[in-house]
């Protein structure tokens, strides 16, 4: 059978709710939207997979997360770059106003490592629970929360610059 | 009065993310009060936390690009056939044949195609399910073969179907059991339950026509356990799944179906699946 109506519908309206995720994951808007779009795509051939009673948008959170994961094992198998292409490209999209303080935030949490920032954004971004973020990312309540304590503190030295921003790092400069 | 415990870390940040039962979120609290350094790097996390939503808020408003809304309409990968809704008005008018006549020209025309060839998959069940309550649901003096009030109605259909057929109880919902019939299904017999909203005292119930929910059960190839899902078309909606082997006997498939809003028919299936006393999953 094909997935019914009531299905697309219901995956229709978290697309906005998984684009802000993607973004706050990959940073790049094209590059997000194409999580976006592969978690969508997923979501659809298992639809019936899905049960119910539980929310669909943990539901497809937890599919963006798995579908970041693999991209981020294939970039690993296959990247061979030039470093200054990778720069240009990772260039942070800079909101229109308050540049400084928000391009420090995002560079910031672009620092962090992906097993602390996703429950992070999580909690704080997408206001999951505790046991909800857990399920998404299928890891033990305890380490939600043991992670969420480290990244929130790692986040606050780097805004504090109290920690260096790792060699890796990108776009942290002030722009403005 | 003692000096508490002082506070991990990891507590003051489950208290900003209100994750705390009430007993350890006073504690919290209280230790909060006495310790304004503590209370500050609070208050910097949960400001961290606002200028993170705030930046990327603006994403929801954006207008989702096409490309993206469009597969939420395309074709899912690696399925066949059309809805069973279709599949079962197309059973309907073949079952009941010419008899019915014109009355039910109106169904055919719903039909856009004839379904296709529409093999009866591993949800075959579940469109016999939605054709045995388009069948009964109308009857007026044979709704049912055996009616609530006797009491062999349980054992009769769970020997029969070799599935434990409990009678369940949905009065809470605002449903009481007219009874039960034997149906044929492709691979031995099912059971249909079917139910009727309780009319409020004083309301005249000779005028209305009532509302009815059937529940279909059979046994299913495979003691597998399946999902909850639901499906829709038009007015009619459909919940159905299927619960492992365990004490009680079993595996059993669920379909519960009837013309009500979604809330209602689940909450109808949720109580069925708590009777049902077998843990899924």
């Amino acid at each position: 059978m094909d997935a019914p109506t009531c299905f697309r519908q219901q995956l229709l309206a978290t697309i906005p709710r998984l684009r802000r995720y993607a973004r706050s994951l990959v940073f790049d808007p094209s590059q997000a939207d194409d999580l976006v779009q592969t978690t969508l795509e997923r979501a659809l051939a298992h639809w019936h997979q899905f049960d119910q009673r539980r929310d669909i948008l943990v539901w497809t959170l937890s599919i963006a997360h798995n579908a970041f994961m693999d991209e981020r094992r294939r970039e690993k198998r296959t990247v061979v770059s030039d470093p200054q292409d990778l720069r240009d490209a990772d260039e942070l999209q800079a909101p229109a106003a308050d540049i400084g303080l928000r391009l420090d935030l995002v560079a910031a949490l672009a620092q962090l490592s992906i097993e602390q920032r996703e429950p992070l954004l999580l909690v704080t971004l997408e206001q999951l629970s505790y046991a909800e973020c857990a399920e998404v990312l299928r890891i033990p309540i305890g380490t939600v929360m043991s992670r969420i304590s480290r990244a929130r503190s790692t986040l606050r030295e780097l805004l504090d610059g109290r920690r260096p921003p790792s060699a890796s790092s990108r776009g942290l400069r002030r722009v403005v | 009065m003692t000096a508490p415990a002082p506070i991990d870390t990891d507590l003051l940040h489950a208290w900003l993310d209100d994750e705390l039962p009430a007993d350890q979120r006073a504690e919290v609290e209280a230790w909060l009060r006495d310790h304004p350094e503590d209370a500050a790097r609070v208050r910097l996390w949960s400001a961290d936390a606002q200028a993170l939503r705030a930046h990327l808020e603006p994403v929801l408003a954006e207008p989702v690009p096409q490309r993206l809304s469009q597969i939420a309409w395309s074709r899912a990968p690696d399925t066949v056939s059309n809805g069973w809704r279709r599949w079962a008005a197309a059973a309907l008018v073949f079952v009941l044949g010419g008899s019915a006549g014109a009355a039910l020209t109106w169904r055919l025309q719903t039909l856009r195609a004839p379904a296709s060839a529409a093999a009866p998959g591993e949800e075959g069940w579940v469109r016999r399910a939605a054709v045995a309550h388009a069948v009964y649901v109308p009857e007026v003096r044979h709704a049912v073969e055996v009616k609530a009030q006797e009491e062999h109605l349980s054992r009769w259909l769970t020997r029969r179907v070799n599935v434990p057929v409990k009678l369940f109880d949905l009065r809470a919902q605002g449903f009481e059991l007219v009874g039960g019939r034997l149906l044929p299904d492709a691979k031995g017999p099912s059971a249909q339950l079917m139910y009727q909203a309780i009319v409020p005292a004083g309301a005249s119930a000779a005028d209305t026509k009532p509302v009815r929910v059937t529940v279909y059960l059979h046994k299913p190839d495979d003691d597998t356990p399946a999902a909850f899902r639901y499906e829709q078309q038009g007015t009619l909606g459909m919940f159905y799944w299927v619960e492992g082997k365990s004490e009680q006997g079993g595996p059993c498939g669920y379909a519960l179906v009837g013309e009500l809003p979604r809330e209602r028919l689940l909450a109808m299936a949720e109580a069925i699946f708590r009777q049902g006393d077998s843990v899924p999953r």
